[in-house]
């Protein structure tokens, strides 16, 4: 059975065009549009990866990323981070995130910076998934 | 120390000893003499303290004696024993200052007596000398002590930073600082006793001293004021200043002000405006790249479906990738004329239209959309607004920007509890103006949020918004003569209305 790969990204264009990727790729893809679904579908659906957006309304990509990296339950599954931000600023919030709550989070192992071609994106995810 | 030798006088050699005797017997120390001429010399040697004379002694008899001895010290005793019923010569002794008269024959209890008053005066006066000598040196540590601290007073005000001017009461100047010398650029020895108020200031801020000196009872201190001082050789110095009107036992006699240059305060607000103008820029044109970039992943995302589709010839793909160009060819036309709206001055084009059915036009166009994120749209019309004059492209536009930034501020919202809901009112306010309120019940705006609302670029939106939307609302609206009101609070949601002159059609 093809593997499961979740985009969660608020922009219908972005997820349209990682769809087709994956498609292309014989993976199974799952959308979701916001932080809070994205978090649901992953309970639901156990995905092997997460391709992760970071400024999505309800529940970023900050927070879902965080979530994720803290719980036991789901600390395994694989992310890359697909986003219009540098990783700087990333880094920066999760950062303050961790000043004000406690707790470290270890730094995305894949952090794609949007524009990506569909060749680059591809590679992070078989790099992950084999 | 107290009086205790005595000088005892008298032609009487067995007066003399037996006075000796009595008094060296009462603890005194005695010389003697046997005439008024020896009585000088044993005075002069051996400086006793009192001298008891005879009054009558051949040669120099005592009042001659009483003389030389007040010639040479006038502060001795000297205690003068005479005859019964001398008085003309007890005048003339207390003429000469004796200090004392005791009768002869010499009673030891009236000599005791009048000793003891003589010593009782030289013990107060030697007092009175302590006294004397002691308040001389109170005066000088006093004096001492106030030319310390005056100097002290005028050290402080001549390093005072601030300038420090100071009038009596005819508003002479009597203290004129240093930083007042460069302040005002006259000379402090030009200034101070020569200039009144009226040469040193502009006419405007002697008159408000001069009110204030009126005025004012008590020594109320002014709240600081600011002013610009014109100096003698020409300069503007911006100044914050404030001063005080000086009474003693309530008579007016002066007032004191003090000038602080705010010269280098105010340089440095500049530059602050400076660099606050420039990240302005900074943050207008990286918001601006930020929303190019994000129609090119659209746009680079778009074509990479549509190639997909050709290459397996689907068709499903193609359209969805198809799609995404569109949206994002229109997204490049929005801005391109956004960018237009704000850059360039429009005149709004009036002509009859209904602002109702403009509204109902915008509220078809975003209705989907809303729905399809859970979020409702109401409105509720004023039919008596009827047919107006209007720019109806900007009414249009105003609203479309409005009405998505609310959907946008639901879709935000992470209470996903809430029922969200845009409400949409027109209504005609007693002012004349015709209004459109766009209320929504979504995530609302903090403090900074707002205070950025009408940036250019500023977006809360990440890099799906451009930060023009409101700003090109804004210009829209006040071309329009009207005015945008905000009310927002955090987790509540915002309403924005918008209020434009009634003007009917005609």
């Amino acid at each position: 059975m093809s593997k499961k790969v979740l985009v969660v990204d608020d922009d219908q264009d972005v997820r349209s065009f990682v769809v087709t990727v994956l498609e292309e790729n014989q993976y199974m893809p799952l959308v979701a549009q916001d932080g809070i679904e994205g978090f649901e579908m992953i309970e639901k659906e156990k995905p092997d990866l997460v391709i992760l957006d970071v400024l999505m309304p309800r529940g970023s990509g900050i927070r879902l990323y965080r979530k994720l990296k803290t719980d036991k339950n789901f600390n395994q599954i694989p992310i890359i981070m697909f986003t219009g931000i540098t990783l700087r600023s990333f880094l920066k919030s999760q950062k303050a995130l961790e000043e004000f709550k406690g707790g470290e989070v270890p730094e995305p192992d894949i952090y794609l910076e949007k524009p990506v071609e569909p060749e680059e994106l591809i590679a992070a995810i078989k790099k992950k998934l084999g | 120390m107290s009086a205790n030798k005595i000088l005892i006088v008298d032609d009487e050699e067995i007066i003399v000893r037996l006075l000796s005797m009595s008094l060296r017997s009462d603890g005194y120390e005695t010389v003697t003499a046997l005439s008024g001429e020896q009585g000088l010399e044993v005075f002069k040697a051996e400086s006793p303290d009192i001298v008891v004379t005879d009054i009558k002694m051949p040669g120099m008899d005592g009042l001659e004696l009483l003389k030389m001895i007040k010639e040479i010290d006038p502060e001795k005793e000297v205690i003068i024993v005479t005859g019964h019923g001398d008085i003309d010569s007890t005048i003339t002794a207390l003429q000469y200052g004796a200090s004392d008269f005791i009768n002869k024959p010499v009673r030891d209890e009236s000599l005791a007596i009048a000793l003891d008053r003589a010593k009782a005066k030289i013990d107060i006066r030697e007092k009175l000398r302590e006294y004397t000598e002691n308040l001389e040196l109170k005066i000088a540590e006093a004096t001492e002590d106030i030319r310390r601290k005056s100097n002290f007073q005028r050290l402080l005000i001549k390093s005072s930073n601030d300038a420090i001017v100071a009038f009596d009461h005819d508003w002479k100047v009597v203290v004129y600082n240093p930083e007042a010398a460069r302040m005002f650029g006259e000379a402090a020895k030009d200034v101070r006793h020569k200039m009144t108020i009226d040469d040193l200031y502009t006419p405007k801020i002697a008159r408000i001293f001069k009110n204030q000196a009126k005025k004012e009872k008590q020594h109320n201190m002014l709240p600081w004021r600011e002013n610009i001082i014109n100096t003698k050789d020409g300069r503007q110095i911006p100044v914050r200043y404030n001063s005080n009107v000086l009474h003693e036992k309530g008579d007016f006699v002066g007032t004191v002000s003090f000038f602080q240059d705010l010269t280098e305060i105010k340089r440095l607000e500049t530059e602050l405006v400076q660099s606050e103008r420039l990240a302005a820029v900074g943050q207008t044109i990286s918001g601006l790249a930020h929303y190019v970039k994000n129609i090119l992943i659209g746009l680079q995302g778009g074509s990479y479906v549509v190639d997909v589709g050709i290459a397996k010839n689907n068709t499903e793909k193609f359209k969805t990738g198809w799609e995404t160009i569109k949206r994002n060819i229109k997204r490049i036309g929005d801005l391109t004329q956004d960018l237009l709206t704000y850059s360039k001055q429009r005149e709004p084009e009036f002509e009859p239209c209904l602002p109702n059915d403009i509204v109902d036009e915008v509220i078809e166009l975003v209705k989907d959309f809303a729905e399809s994120k859970d979020v409702f749209i109401s409105k509720e019309f004023d039919p008596g607004i009827g047919e107006v004059a209007a720019d109806s492209q900007t009414i249009h536009r105003s609203l479309l920007n409005l009405i998505n930034n609310a959907i946008d501020a639901c879709i935000e919202d992470e209470d996903t509890s809430k029922k969200h809901e845009v409400k949409v009112k027109t209504y005609r306010d007693k002012n004349n103006y015709f209004c459109f309120e766009v209320k929504d019940n979504g995530c609302g705006m903090d403090k900074n949020t707002q205070k950025q609302l009408f940036d250019p670029m500023f977006s809360s939106k990440g890099g799906k918004g451009t930060g023009l939307g409101l700003l090109v609302t804004s210009k829209l609206i006040e071309e329009h003569n009207g005015v945008i009101e905000t009310k927002t609070s955090l987790g509540d949601g915002s309403t924005f209305t918008i209020k434009l002159p009634y003007e009917k059609a005609n």
